[in-house]
């Protein structure tokens, strides 16, 4: 086992990859009964401090259809200065500059350390990196200055010759121009009426209404450029738009009792992405909307302005009746698509203590890459640490943030491609290796993603094309590349390149090899990203339904158990912590609705979509230390048992890391004994969370919210909404012991879930 | 090490609203000693009877539950217990930006410094430019004299015209952004002012920079030039750290592999 888990741990090291299987079954009929698809997650931009990029073009392979590059699985005639491909076979022969090769000398490429390799290429001219604030004005006073102070703070954070654009909107949108002299002026839009990307480029001056005959495509960048008086460099305008900023007022339309704000969020969206369009088409951008509530007048409006109408819930969603959802949802959903096309991508800060909209908006976000930030204020470390981390460099001090990704999947030809899931849009490259089954995005073998970090993660999901009577031979290896094409923040073009292979294996007599090449992690993870995927537009309980079904067939396949008896069910060690995945995930927001708003609910599942193994399983089922006066700190069982007086636990659910004093530490504390030099252990023992959390805190984006809290606390409903509820008040009495924390709820125990799931894996009727 | 601190969050605003994390902190972090991404697995995934293993309640360490007895002594504990030294870096809840007894840095100082570099600006710099700087420094100048900046603040600026002073333009830079990140309500109607004089003065031709550096600083005694970079700017050394945790996983005693 602990081979597995150190070849797992080292390919996702090097290649940013986790697949589902580590052996791959040699037939499609196969692969469907192993239940959990053939698929994996990748990291294109995984950080790699110790994986300088070449610079130089990668190789191709000649083949028209295939243009995989040279890799570590292709065949190499030194002699003959041949290559050929592992993908289509094709013989390549090595440019020009490649005559010096040999064994004792071979370019970075074909060594076997390098099956993830990156190339920095020139091509065309470099662009600088676009950042466009669209700020919301309808904001109280308190709220409004800090966001001002945010904005005039990030643009120390910005490179100096990134370009800076400024749109506000209340009852009007207003766009401004920056320039280094001069009185201020801005251009005013009425925020009611919907324009063509046409319309507001001629409206701002940004194409001549003398030629028509440019439709389509506007100007060249370089032109447009030159024109753009909203959009300038940070250098020659930061002293103006600091000032320009720190002027900015509220929206002066008055507001009347019972009123909301009108707030013309769709319009001046739709200016921006208009705006960009016209400037600079295909070159890396951001949009950054802040918004201190919901649209409220025009297209895209979320609710009415009627404060005794309150915003959509999942109650009006489900009696169909939230009146403007799919209208909104519609044209946001438009906006998105063509910003994608562009390669521009949106991130929303949303903070209020309402909702704002983010289930109709959030396809902005999911669409382009961008990021969704949710807070209460923008008066808040939270808003204001996510923000400047929006801005973070990486170990060459580079920008954590890369534009205009473009993923493509190679694929051998026993494997197809279903589909991806993760915050890109489709590129609709049909090709032979494009699978009729859809999982996810599908139908297609390239994707972009219009922003990326070193963080995003996608799913990709994959299927064997072989059939039952004509399994793939043994002995061989399937093959999948994945290249990525991106810009650097430092304006490079860059192509990540990594070609991963898998032995093939026969599921009947190898079925107990294939058994422990199952990467349990990687696995709940893919699956609860179908789920998420599923629950965006079918039922919730549809959902777990489909979960349970697929969960009680993998058990029935692995599980050792004799018919009908389930105490005899056993799992072996590499599907041990699946079931248990599978529970948290059932129980966790991106499922389950009650409790949540709409915007919660888009907001968990956006954040859930895009982040890396660690971090989503981090989600599924929250992480739980345990500090005692007993040893040193150690993880401990996610359930009420864990809940001890005499122990502080920290939990770390991803948006949240709670701090939890058990009855006597807390009384303990109370009693001041860490004031005291002779108990200075237990101050220490006090501290040791507060470091570790210290210390997540540090990294996470966005910022977690942070719960300081005791036995009895009204905030320990955090901890206790998570734990599996293994002690409730209905059975604490029958363990005759009193130890853990019972939990008030008629939720299922996992224990429970566990005795149902054997007694269905075990039936001969299912 | 007064740029190296947490503050709380907003509470009022926010709710469970996290501590937040100065910039020289969130620079200086280095990898992360101790990820905490383990989990226990389940006691048992296949016995019917998956009961949660219960610590048992009479621990000879532990007090009894009734009343409060006082916590365990070190003294009759292991002390590899718990190991966390108390002089880390970020203690969750003080501030201690504030309590420092160094004097108050010379406000004229610092002025001559800026006017100077902006006055060799001024051959090679548009005009327009350079009066919206002048415009800012007096505005600097306003709120020093007016009272309106916190030491930190002027500490901080103090440190960062010996560094323009000294030619360390990345220094300086970094110096603004921390001011910018920690102290922006303070800083932002003039510190954009102080960012375009250190990337005029980056620019500028030797000769034109010559005046500017040779000129010493008043009444500081000691030499900038060539002295290493002001320790504020250094990550804090890390203390020995908390003794090393055995990589643990709780072993799931009813699985069998």
């Amino acid at each position: 086992m602990s081979t597995y888990q150190e070849f797992i741990q080292q390919n996702e090291d090097r290649d940013g990859v986790r697949c589902s299987w580590n052996l791959w079954p040699s037939s499609r009929l196969e692969a469907t009964r192993l239940v959990v698809p053939v698929s994996c997650l990748l990291t294109p931009l995984k950080e790699r401090p110790n994986l300088p990029p070449v610079q130089y073009e990668p190789v191709l392979c000649s083949r028209a259809n295939c243009k995989a590059v040279l890799n570590p699985l292709c065949q190499v005639d030194f002699r003959a200065k041949i290559w050929a491909c592992n993908f289509c076979f094709q013989r390549n022969p090595f440019p020009p500059s490649y005559a010096g090769i040999s064994e004792v000398n071979q370019p970075a490429e074909l060594m076997p350390q390098f099956s993830t390799i990156e190339y920095i290429v020139q091509r065309g001219p470099s662009a600088p990196l676009i950042f466009l604030y669209v700020v919301d004005t309808c904001l109280e006073e308190e709220d409004l200055q800090a966001l001002k102070e945010s904005l005039q703070m990030s643009l120390s954070l910005l490179p100096p010759n990134a370009l800076v654009g400024l749109i506000t909107f209340g009852r009007m949108v207003q766009v401004h121009e920056l320039t280094c002299e001069g009185i201020a002026k801005s251009y005013v839009f009425r925020g009611t009426k919907d324009l063509s990307s046409k319309q507001i480029q001629e409206m701002l001056g940004l194409t001549k209404p003398a030629a028509p005959g440019q439709q389509g495509r506007p100007v060249a960048p370089q032109e447009a450029a030159a024109t753009c008086r909203f959009l300038q460099p940070v250098h020659r305008v930061d002293m103006n738009l600091t000032d320009l900023l720190g002027e900015l007022q509220r929206d002066p339309w008055p507001v009347p009792q019972g009123k909301r704000p009108l707030r013309s969020t769709g319009v001046a969206l739709s200016v921006a992405v208009g705006l960009l369009e016209g400037a600079y088409p295909n070159t890396g951008a951001r949009v950054m909307l802040f918004i201190g509530g919901p649209p409220t007048q025009g297209p895209g409006m979320v609710v009415g302005d009627e404060l005794k109408t309150p915003i959509r819930s999942w109650h009006d969603i489900q009696k169909d009746n939230a009146r403007h959802l799919k209208k909104a949802t519609k044209y946001y959903e438009a906006l998105a698509n063509r910003s994608a096309v562009n390669g521009h991508s949106i991130d929303i800060y949303a903070c209020a203590l309402d909702q704002t909209g983010l289930l109709e908006m959030k396809c902005l976000s999911n669409l382009t890459g961008g990021h969704i930030v949710m807070g209460d204020s923008f008066n808040t470390s939270l808003f204001k640490q996510t923000f400047q981390r929006v801005f973070s460099k990486d170990y060459n001090g580079d920008f954590r943030m890369a534009f205009g990704g473009v993923l493509e999947v190679k694929t051998s030809r026993e494997l197809k491609v279903c589909g991806a899931i993760g915050p890109c849009v489709s590129l609709h490259s049909k090709g032979p290796s494009v699978s009729e089954n859809e999982m996810g995005i599908g139908g297609t073998t390239q994707w972009k993603l219009c922003s990326l970090d070193p963080s995003t993660t996608l799913a990709v999901y994959l299927e064997v094309v072989n059939q039952h009577n004509a399994p793939v031979p043994q002995g061989g290896r399937g093959a999948i590349q994945f290249v990525t094409q991106y810009q650097h923040s430092n304006t490079q073009k860059r192509i990540r390149v990594t070609t991963i292979a898998r032995n093939w294996a026969d599921a009947q007599s190898q079925i107990q090899h294939i058994e422990s090449s199952f990467d349990q992690e990687a696995a709940a993870v893919l699956m609860a990203r179908l789920g998420v995927f599923r629950a965006e537009s079918e039922e919730g309980p549809d959902v777990l339904r489909w979960l349970d079904r697929q969960l009680i067939r993998l058990c029935q396949k692995f599980g050792q158990f004799n018919k009908d008896d389930p105490t005899s069910f056993r799992l072996s060690e590499s599907l041990s912590l699946y079931p248990q995945f599978m529970f948290h995930l059932r129980r966790s927001p991106f499922l389950q609705v009650f409790n949540n708003s709409p915007d919660e609910s888009s907001y968990y599942r956006h954040q859930f979509v895009r982040e890396d193994l660690t971090q989503s399983l981090i989600m599924i089922q929250p992480i739980l230390y345990s500090y005692s006066f007993h040893g040193p700190p150690e993880p401990v069982l996610l359930d009420s048992s864990s809940i001890l007086p005499d122990r502080i636990l920290l939990m770390d659910t991803f948006f949240q890391l709670v701090i939890y004093h058990g009855e006597t530490i807390a009384q303990w504390r109370k009693a001041g004994y860490q004031e005291m030099p002779e108990y200075e252990n237990f101050k220490q023992l006090l501290q040791a969370p507060l470091d570790d959390a210290q210390e997540i805190l540090q990294t996470r984006f966005p910022m977690p919210r942070y719960v300081d809290t005791e036995h009895g606390g009204s905030q320990a409903r955090f901890l206790l909404s998570k734990v599996n509820p293994s002690q409730t008040h209905n059975n604490l009495y029958a363990w005759g012991q009193e130890s853990g924390a019972p939990i008030l709820t008629d939720d299922v125990s996992l224990q429970v879930f566990m005795d149902h799931l054997k007694k269905l894996a075990v039936s001969s009727s299912t | 090490m007064e740029d190296m601190y947490v503050k709380p969050g907003n509470q009022e605003r926010g709710w469970n609203d996290p501590p937040q994390f100065s910039y020289g902190l969130q620079m200086a972090r280095g990898p992360q000693r101790n990820p905490l991404n383990k989990r226990a697995a389940p006691p048992t995934s296949s016995g019917a009877e998956a009961l949660p293993a219960a610590t048992p309640s009479c621990n000879p360490m532990a007090p009894p539950m009734c009343g409060i007895a006082p916590p365990p002594l070190p003294a009759r504990l292991p002390p590899d217990g718990m190991a966390t030294p108390l002089t880390r870096t970020g203690q969750m809840r003080v501030q201690r930006e504030a309590d420092s007894s160094q004097s108050e840095p010379d406000m004229e100082t610092v002025m001559s410094v800026l006017n100077r570099a902006l006055d060799a600006c001024r051959s090679s710099v548009k005009g327009p430019v350079c009066n919206e700087v002048a415009k800012r420094l007096r505005l600097l100048e306003d709120s020093w004299r007016c009272g309106k900046l916190s030491l930190p603040v002027t500490r901080r600026m103090d440190t960062l015209t010996q560094e323009l002073q000294a030619g360390n333009w990345d220094s300086a830079d970094e110096i603004h952004r921390s001011l910018m990140v920690d102290h922006v309500t303070e800083v932002s109607q003039w510190m954009v002012g102080v960012k375009r004089l250190i990337a005029e003065t980056r620019d500028l031709s030797p000769e034109l920079l010559k005046p500017f550096q040779s000129s010493a600083r008043p009444e500081s005694a000691e030499p900038v030039g060539d002295s290493d970079p002001e320790q504020e700017l250094e990550p804090e050394p890390e203390p020995a750290g908390r003794a090393p945790q055995p990589e643990q996983r709780l072993q799931a005693p009813g699985s069998q592999s």
